[in-house]
């Protein structure tokens, strides 16, 4: 056979590749699942808090599982890799070692993100370092001053968020260092949760690890290299020639967070500049606020560099497996100090909570740029509520965490989708209300659509959601939702959506409306969380009115909202007034 | 003696399967489905065969009708009837997005619109009591606005029903009692687990389809009878299972997956004939390829099934054969895209156009092509020769579509690219069997792998080199398999209930009063509907560790002490993830009890052409490629029915017959078992 020319390689070829990049990528996938089906704690099972993927032997991304939360898709993974290579070499990274991080200088994400890797090797040797099989997963509690570790607004440095471990080896040739078991065991306060989840994060590094082998005796460990390498080319020239379709230019945009649970009511900007020059595109920070007092901040790995790779996911590869070659085009500049740069001991225990307004800050900038594709903001929070106290007359303690679902931004040719979470969630799925109310001591009053809550446009935002919670015993509300006074906007004429609020109406009728906060509830007290709809695209006065009528009739919009928004006239019996509409929306 | 007919509507063919147990003979019939009516394509079918009929004692059909109404989402006007504060729920779903980094991602919209979505106030609390009583009087009410609206159907759901299903029960009587004609459904008919979104979910797609599967069932009936058929009809359940025609007009979402479960249920038979303890059943055809785990003759069950798929669709709460379904069959495209990285499928060039060599205008290269240029299958042999190939049309698709543009040339060029196409999709198929065992904790290689479809056998050995495994079993009638499959079905009802309590001595009486009522509840379905069978019962629990999320599901018997299923727990905990905490407590989730009546089936002694002896002898030669030496080998070509039990063969070889080729390489070795079965050992690597 004479060897292709245009992907030439004298490893592999084209089609082996295929094979070869097929099988690489179907394993995160494969050991994804199996992790859902063995970890103990919901946010494992049910929320999907973990990513798996494999790294090779310098430390650079092969692939990654689809399902996980985008927020890991950055280089988690690779940052802890690379602490390793440099703090062992590859001499002391041997096979059945298994090692863990979650060290904040080099992750810069909130402690509980524990990365866990295992190497891949062929023999002992340098050369037969294939790679590793790397396993991020967010533990349920890592100590610290709050139940769950990553619940605070107000922690002022790392110390009060847990314990680190800093590339620690808890496997070694395949034996467990009953030490490190122990010592986690002893600075959790849910031990047989976190070790249960542990244990689902080992099986899967060791599975995968397995079935990279396989791969690798098939094919030889040169072939293996070869096609990874073909792949990271064909995925960075893929992303380099949707960017080269973007016109060349700086481009800017700035939004703001409500503020630091420090300093209550003072805004943190968020000043972003985008610049493309011909296939390649940079992201520069340097104009975000400085580092916060609170914990909402991430270092630069997972904070700045999670924030633009994850902005050209969207843009550039949003159905490829996460790899290194798309990332090459990307450049992200962040000074040191910034709240996407924290330099330690900065508290970090909100390290994504304001990653969706940056990533939907760094679309807007891109908007006029892109306007087919880019939508207008979605809620833009994680909107976590925690319902929690101890269960009465026993020695443990409930807990319901729920990040919130909201309206998406509507764009050019569709209304926005939702309430789904934040752009930093994925398949992360809500608890049902009846294992809720098997499981938590409060009965759900309801959860339904949030009316007028979308922005109003030709395309119409997407809808928050309301819920209610009514407390059974004595407990506790912790709250931290955002954007309550930078509404997720629009675009191109198109209206900002409702922000979102969350109220506690006391049995005695008092009402109390908190957005980061933490406060007692007694039985009877009620709940209600608000959430923000999405932006709506274009003027509202262009929306067919038909679908504004139809929006009416189904109680997505009121009849009130239809005529001031929309300038749609709808009579008390709900039909559609014509002659009115036509007459208000000429500009009568 | 009796006379049986299995028959499967499919999106493309109809198939028939008779078996007449006086003669012992076997009668196959495929025609083109008729989509206008399906009855009437059944009828077509039967006549082909030149069965009357009223010689018919037991029909057993597979029908699409259910998913398809449910894709094409033409089913009745349909209304939801639901605890006030929580109509949106069908809407907001759970509120996932699995296709991560798509802004505009959404799921496919409810099948009942918002303004179709009442609420009523009633309210059953966390441990079932109730703590609002529904009115009669407002039911009434809705009953007017129902009717004034002309819905045709009503999904009743109410939160917490699964503990106590009282009010459903009362808002379905008063419903149906106030709009006759309507089709009302209640979803803790369908399901007693909890999760409202998906037992909502349920009721809906229940009475969605309603009303057309009614009429469907109630025509097939009637034209059975016009015909003087007065044997038995039953329908072919997702569960794997048969159910009579009255029970399927209720719960008509029971047979959503209908079609593809009839080859697992062969599946089942042939690994129990022939003593294989642990055996996946691999099933190629056209469009995707299915697998299924099927061990000590047993299939597994999932409580589940999205339509439409995970990413998009919606869940419904029924027991469906746990199939895992990858979109490569034999006419997938094999396509570069703007990358140029090879993809195979999930494209497929279907019956129209079909693959290149087809000749029926079909310009892609599929995996049949591919195929076709190695000489792994040949013109003459195809359907026994009524569809010749083109080879030399495929040949040019692969090099022009995908070999030229990757810069192969050469004399071997097109053997290679055809390779190529073919080692991606196995591994993609390949990925599937790895999903079906590794997620649920088995190890692929102690496995034996059953191949049927049209493309099983073709590829499947290549598969069993590719994971692993060393034994392949080809059944009988691999390319009908399916409809032969469902001649064998057994009566089948599942009860499911979401059973929340310790394990403990406590959960004792509470655990035997609720697999006694469960138990009750399937041997009254399957006695109303199957007579005075002997119906044998299937128990298991769900169970997991206190705090815990997911439950893993354990075999049960009606005798069981706390202490066994305690011990059972751990065993197969341990089994499971290598490791189990004996200190922990254990708790149950849910209770499952599967009731089997035997329903009168063939004698799989019979169900093949093989002959008692005779010589073995190949028809023809050919140089066929060969991934392993990667090179053509001159291979002799055997027609299948020419084979006799206990004939054997060493690779390379190609075995032919209608509708299916079979391939074993070199140092492959396959021998004819008594059940006309092939038992392939393959050469170890």
């Amino acid at each position: 056979m004479n060897l292709p020319v245009n992907n030439a390689s004298a490893a592999v070829d084209p089609l082996t590749a295929e094979v070869i990049i097929h099988g690489l990528c179907a394993i995160p996938n494969l050991i994804d699942k199996n992790i859902t089906r063995t970890a103990f704690s919901i946010l494992i099972s049910e929320y999907k808090d973990y990513a798996v993927g494999i790294v090779d032997a310098k430390g650079r991304l092969v692939t990654q599982s689809k399902g996980g939360l985008p927020i890991f898709v950055a280089n988690a993974l690779c940052a802890a890799v690379n602490d390793g290579l440099e703090i062992y070499g590859k001499a002391r990274l041997q096979h059945g070692d298994v090692v863990i991080s979650n060290h904040a200088g080099t992750m810069g994400q909130h402690l509980n993100n524990v990365v866990m890797y295992t190497p891949i090797r062929t023999d002992d040797s340098d050369a037969g370092l294939v790679g590793f099989l790397a396993i991020v997963m967010h533990w349920i509690d890592i100590g610290g001053i709050v139940v769950g570790s990553c619940s605070s607004n107000d922690t002022t440095d790392i110390y009060q968020e847990g314990i680190q471990f800093h590339t620690v080896k808890v496997l070694a040739r395949g034996e467990r260092v009953e030490e490190m078991y122990r010592m986690i065991a002893a600075n959790t306060r849910f031990p047989k949760m976190v070790l249960g989840d542990m244990e689902a994060q080992v099986a899967g590094c060791l599975i995968g690890r397995d079935m990279v082998l396989d791969l690798v005796s098939r094919h030889g460990h040169a072939a293996i290299e070869a096609a990874v390498k073909l792949f990271w080319d064909k995925s960075e020239a893929a992303v380099r020639a949707a960017i080269a379709e973007l016109p060349d230019g700086v481009y800017r945009a700035s939004s703001f967070l409500d503020d630091d649970g420090i300093n209550k009511g003072k805004p943190v900007p968020i000043d972003v500049e985008v610049r493309i020059a011909g296939n390649a595109i940079t992201i520069d920070f340097s104009e975000i606020a400085a580092q916060m007092d609170g914990p909402l901040n991430a270092g630069f790995a997972g904070g700045a560099i999670a924030a633009a790779r994850i902005a050209c996911k969207y843009l550039f590869s949003p159905d490829e497996p996460a790899n290194d070659g798309a990332f090459r085009p990307i450049h992200v500049i962040c000074p040191p100090g910034r709240f996407l740069s924290a330099q330690p001991p900065a508290a970090l225990s909100g390290s994504g909570s304001m990653i969706p307004t940056v990533v939907d800050t760094i679309l807007r900038a891109l908007a006029d740029a892109l306007p087919e594709r880019i939508p207008a903001a979605h809620h833009g929070t994680y909107g976590i509520h925690m319902i929690y106290g101890r269960v009465p007359g026993e020695n443990r303690w409930y807990q319901h965490m729920e990040a919130s679902v909201g309206g998406w931004g509507a764009a050019r040719n569709r209304d926005g989708p939702g309430p789904y979470r934040s752009n930093l969630h994925g398949d992360t799925l809500e608890v049902p209300v009846e294992l809720q109310e098997a499981s938590y001591p409060y009965q759900v009053g309801w959860v339904r659509l949030r009316q007028d809550s979308g922005g109003a446009g030709a395309m119409r935002g997407g809808l928050g959601v309301e819920k209610s919670y009514r407390l059974k015993v004595p407990g506790r509300l912790w709250v931290q939702i955002e954007r309550t006074r930078c509404p997720p906007w629009g675009l191109a004429g198109g209206h900002a959506a409702v922000t979102g609020r969350v109220e506690v109406h006391r049995e005695g009728g008092e009402t109390l409306v908190i957005t980061k906060d933490d406060v007692a509830l007694q039985a009877g007290d009620e709940v209600r969380v608000y959430t923000a709809g999405g932006g709506g695209y274009g003027e509202p006065l262009a929306r067919d009115a038909a679908r504004v009528h139809a929006d009416a009739q189904s109680g997505y919009i009121s009849r009130a909202a239809a005529e001031r928004d929309y300038g749609v006239v709808i009579d008390a019996a709900g039909n559609l007034d014509v002659a009115q509409t036509r007459a208000r929306r000429s500009g009568g | 003696m009796a006379m049986f007919v299995g028959t499967d509507i499919g999106g493309t063919f109809t198939d028939l399967v008779g078996y007449d147990a006086g003669r012992k003979k076997l009668f196959y019939a495929k025609t083109l489905t008729e989509n206008a009516d399906l009855v009437e394509g059944v009828m077509r079918c039967l006549a082909e065969t030149g069965l009357k009929p009223e010689a018919v004692d037991i029909l057993k059909h597979g029908t699409t009708q259910v998913i398809n109404t449910l894709l094409e989402r033409k089913g009745a006007k349909t209304a939801l009837v639901t605890t006030r504060g929580f109509r949106d729920i069908l809407e907001i779903g759970r509120a996932g997005r699995p296709v991560v980094f798509r802004f505009e991602y959404a799921r496919h919209p409810p099948l009942v619109p918002r303004a179709l979505r009442f609420e009523l106030d009633e309210r059953i609390g966390a441990a079932g009591a109730v703590q609002t009583p529904l009115d009669d009087e407002e039911l009434g009410r809705l009953a007017e606005t129902l009717r004034r609206e002309q819905v045709e159907a009503v999904a009743v759901s109410f939160l917490n029903a699964y503990l106590n299903p009282a009010h459903e029960e009362q808002a379905a009587r008063v419903l149906a009692a106030l709009l006759p004609g309507v089709y009302v459904t209640t979803g803790s008919a369908l399901s007693r687990e909890w999760y409202e979104y998906e037992r909502t979910s349920t009721a809906v797609a229940n009475a969605f389809v309603g009303p057309l599967t009614d009429g469907y069932v109630e025509r097939f009936d009637a034209r059975l009878a016009g015909e003087k058929f007065h044997g038995r009809f039953f329908l072919m359940a997702s569960n794997g299972g048969v159910l009579a025609a009255r029970r399927a007009r209720e719960q008509p979402i029971a047979l959503v997956e209908s079609g593809p479960v009839g080859g697992c249920i062969g599946a089942a038979v042939y690994a129990k004939a022939l003593g294989i303890e642990k055996l996946i059943a691999f099933d190629m055809g056209g469009t995707t390829a299915k697998c299924a785990l099927v061990e000590r003759s047993r299939f597994e069950v999932r409580p589940d099934y999205y339509v439409g798929g995970y990413d998009y669709g919606f869940p419904v709460r029924t027991p469906v054969l746990d199939i895992v379904e990858v979109g490569t069959g034999g006419g997938s495209i094999a396509y570069l895209d703007e990358q140029s990285r090879l993809h195979v499928g999930p494209r497929s060039a279907g019956s129209d156009p079909g693959p290149v060599c087809f000749g029926r205008g079909g310009i892609e290269p599929t995996v049949t092509d591919a195929n076709a240029v190695l000489d792994r299958i040949s013109g003459g042999a195809f359907l026994s020769g009524a569809l010749p190939l083109d080879r030399s049309a495929a040949l040019a698709a692969v090099m022009q579509r995908v070999g030229t543009a990757l810069g192969y040339r050469g004399a071997d060029a097109a053997d290679k690219v055809a390779s190529g196409i073919l080692a991606l999709a196995n591994a993609q198929m390949a990925s599937a069997i790895r999903e079906i065992t590794i997620e649920r904790g088995k190890d692929v290689r102690e496995f034996t792998l059953f191949l049927f479809g049209g493309g099983g056998p073709l590829h499947g050995l290549d598969l069993a080199r590719e994971l692993h495994v060393g034994r392949v079993v080809v059944p009988p009638e691999p390319g009908n398999f399916s409809a032969l499959g469902m001649l064998l079905a057994d009566a089948r009802v599942d009860e499911s209930h979401t059973f929340l309590c310790v394990l403990d001595e406590a959960a004792a009486p509470l655990l035997g009063a609720r697999l006694d009522e469960m138990r009750r509840a399937a041997g009254a379905a399957l006695q109303r509907d199957f007579g005075n069978a002997a119906v044998a019962f299937e128990y298991q629990a769900e169970m997991r560790y206190l705090g815990q999320r997911h439950p893993i599901r354990i075999p049960l018997t009606a005798a069981d002490t706390v202490a066994a299923i305690r011990d059972r727990f751990l065993q197969h905990y341990r089994r499971r993830y290598g490791r189990a905490d004996e200190e922990t407590p254990m708790e149950f989730i849910g209770l499952r009890v599967a009731g089997i009546a035997a329903t009168e089936r063939p004698d799989i002694a019979h169900l093949h052409r093989a002959a008692k002896s005779g010589p073995v002898a190949a028809v023809a030669r050919r140089a066929v490629y060969f991934a392993a030496p990667g090179a053509r080998i001159d291979t002799p070509v055997y027609v299948r029915d020419t084979l006799p039990v206990g004939a054997r063969l060493d690779g390379p070889a190609v075995i032919q017959e209608f509708g299916a080729t079979t391939v074993i390489a070199p140092g492959d070795r396959l021998e004819v078992g008594v059940l006309g079965e092939f038992n392939i050992e393959l050469a170890r690597a």
